[in-house]
């Protein structure tokens, strides 16, 4: 590669990493600005962040928020990958045709919206007496077509050779699931669980329907708590934004280079 | 001897435990859950009241939860839409806007307060119609939409202009004034959304006009005020004595960065004008323009406000319309308490006290909140109906449409045809 054409290259990547990265950076900056800076448009870091982080406190519950949406995308995580995966396995290692149907008929439950259903569901789970519950806030969303989907496309990679040899040795089916299909399938978990780690803590609308007793605030109901008045405190509701991001920034960044290999389908 | 002392102790237990339960109850009947959105106006509202209740209820308590408006309207419509409405609250707090709509579409949700203590005819007229449906009234009139022309009282003057020139005028005043502002400082009058109908509807309502007839059928067609509304608003971009913006933030910017030289909104935008505090003794209040040559024009017009429904899973009906006649429909100490918020009363009792009158330093001196109650008094009916946010949208798009170059009467057409398509017609 000629040397001009690696400069040009060099200098592309830095306008779009620049591009991609000052929002996050003008959140920051935001975040310890006064409101009426934000809004003037101002750039630098300021001064006003212990302000901001009083006015946060005082405004809205941020520790039970914060408590509130761990606790919820920790088990639903957990479980959804135990859900998924298992599922995931089955389809893909006892394959059938009927089985094969049936995983049609749950990819075509990813093409219909989430508001579509929320009427009816909302009706089921007040029929079964499931309102403002733990079990009714993550029982939709434990198992998703795209995780099983996911799931199912690396049990594709997996060598059925392996699991032949797994019977023969006398492990049970399950065993041969914990045992040889868990550890190889490392980076698609890890990419699975990033997904769904951010999904559930950025869940929004069924949180909000089916807890409604106002005493399970999660963090993107405090955002959304913080720009419902008639006067928005920008440096306030950028610093609440900055408290809600991290989380996810670091599960990101942590399972970063798994969730590379995970997407791509890699086998080790 | 022992037996009896044993049976006493038990008998004066079970009293204890009994008298403790009945109060638990007593206590319990007099708690009432309310839904509303804003920490600093409409639930501090909410408490206010709750301790002017206290007062004479002490066992009163109220349950306050903080609800967005969008997700007030997702759980009412959820919760009605299932047929299960144990999950709404015993009050809740409604966009004026959305008032007939949610009444008309979801009528077993709300309980009808017109028999109630509540006495109606304390409030503005304009503001009770918003909640009236069949002549019943389904909502207390709550916070105060008056629209308001407020103004850079500094960058008028260097137009040699002051907040008088811009009273009781017309639009076509207006336009005039603006190109002399935007000649001598070059900074334009008013900014709007752009793809918004806000003003467009301030304009119609100032008249007393609708996108509906009394029928709730679309009259957009034909309709001479709303045809002169939408010339009034393009002659307004193309003369750039208005500029659009592109979202509701850069809308505030303009005013905070001082990038024009006022506005024109519903009152409730002072408390934004107002975190700009540099900016303070530089803005003036007055009226909004009329339109010129329509019957029944005024400079007094409506945007936004909201009032509080009674929802039919409110156990205790009673109290809760005893709540809102004491408070919100009867107590002028109520309104003083909450006026350093910016709510500002559409109870006209409370336009009279003694702090309505006093003076607002950030508006040059002058008694703003009085102004504003007087402004309430003045303002026309609205009709919105079931479809208003429909209507809202298709006169939206075809402002746009003429902005970009359309013909004002077939973009009214498409915008009937939109609204008749979205009402089955």
């Amino acid at each position: 590669m000629s040397k001009g054409k690696k400069i040009a290259q060099y200098v592309f990547l830095t306008i779009v990493s620049i591009i991609s990265v000052f929002p996050l950076y003008w959140m920051a900056c935001s975040a310890t600005n006064q409101s009426v800076e934000v809004i003037r448009g101002k750039l630098v870091p300021g001064t006003y962040l212990i302000e901001n982080f009083k006015n946060l406190i005082g405004n809205q519950n941020l520790g039970a928020a914060m408590i509130n949406s761990f606790k919820y995308s920790v088990i639903l995580t957990l479980i959804s990958l135990v859900v998924c995966s298992l599922a995931g396995y089955g389809f893909e290692i006892y394959h059938d045709k009927g089985k094969d149907l049936v995983m049609s008929i749950i990819l075509l439950a990813m093409m219909v919206p989430f508001a579509a259903i929320l009427i009816p569901l909302f009706q089921m789970f007040s029929k079964a007496k499931l309102l403002n519950t733990t079990i009714g806030f993550m029982l939709p969303t434990i198992s998703t077509p795209f995780l099983i989907m996911m799931f199912r496309q690396s049990a594709r990679s997996f060598p059925h050779d392996i699991i032949e040899a797994a019977r023969l040795d006398g492990l049970s089916e399950f065993q041969i699931f914990y045992r040889m299909f868990f550890p190889t399938m490392r980076s698609t978990y890890a990419a699975a669980m990033t997904i769904t780690f951010m999904n559930a803590w950025n869940s929004y609308l069924w949180p909000k329907v089916i807890m409604t007793n106002g005493k399970s605030l999660t963090m993107p109901m405090l955002v959304a708590n913080l720009v419902g008045g008639y006067v928005t405190d920008y440096g306030m509701l950028m610093l609440a934004v900055l408290f809600c991001s991290v989380p996810t920034i670091v599960v990101f960044f942590v399972l970063q280079k798994s969730f590379a290999e995970g997407i791509t389908g890699a086998v080790k | 001897m022992k037996f009896r002392k044993v049976l006493s102790g038990i008998l004066a237990a079970t009293m204890v435990l009994g008298m403790t339960c009945m109060s638990t109850s007593a206590e319990e009947e007099e708690k009432l859950t309310v839904w509303c959105w804003d920490p600093a106006f409409n639930m501090n509202a909410m408490y206010e009241a709750e301790k002017v209740y206290q007062q004479d209820h002490p066992n009163f308590k109220l349950d306050v939860v903080e609800t967005p408006w969008e997700d007030v309207q997702t759980l009412l419509t959820t919760a009605a839409s299932s047929g299960d409405l144990s999950t709404l609250p015993d009050i809740l707090l409604m966009q004026d806007n959305a008032f007939q709509k949610n009444v008309i579409s979801y009528p077993d949700a709300f309980t009808d307060l017109t028999d109630s203590v509540i006495d109606f005819s304390q409030f503005a007229e304009a503001k009770t119609a918003y909640s009236v449906v069949d002549g019943k009234n389904y909502g207390v009139p709550f916070d105060n939409g008056t629209v308001v022309g407020a103004y850079r009282t500094d960058v008028l003057k260097q137009a040699g202009l002051t907040v008088d020139d811009f009273t009781d005028i017309t639009w076509s005043e207006y336009i005039e004034l603006g190109k002399k502002v935007l000649d001598a400082t070059g900074t334009p009058l008013l900014s709007m959304q752009a793809g918004e109908s806000d003003l467009i509807m301030m304009m119609l309502q100032s008249a007393g006009s609708s996108l509906f007839d009394e029928e709730g059928n679309p009259a957009m067609v034909g309709n001479e005020v709303l045809t002169s509304v939408m010339g009034i608003y393009q002659e307004l971009v193309t003369s750039g004595v208005m500029i659009e913006v592109n979202n509701w933030d850069e809308y505030i910017q303009t005013m905070n960065a001082g990038t024009v030289a006022g506005t024109i909104n519903g009152c409730w935008i002072m408390a934004s004008i107002q975190t700009a505090e540099d900016q303070s003794g530089n803005w003036a209040l007055t009226n909004m323009p009329s339109l010129d040559n329509i019957d029944g024009a005024t400079n007094y017009s409506n945007n936004g406000g909201s009032s509080w429904a009674v929802t039919s899973n409110c156990q205790n009906v009673e109290l809760a319309t005893d709540f809102l006649g004491a408070t919100f429909g009867g107590s002028v100490e109520l309104y003083e308490n909450i006026l350093p918020s910016g709510a500002l009363a559409t109870y006209l009792p409370a336009g009279e006290s003694d702090a309505y009158a006093e003076p607002s330093e950030f508006f040059g001196g002058d008694a703003v909140s009085a102004k504003l109650t007087e402004f309430a008094g003045k303002t026309p009916s609205n009709n919105t109906g079931v479809y208003y946010y429909e209507a809202r949208d298709a006169v939206a798009t075809a402002i746009a449409n003429v902005i970009a170059g359309g013909d004002i009467v077939s973009e009214i057409q498409t915008a009937e045809d939109t609204v008749k398509f979205a009402m089955g017609m």
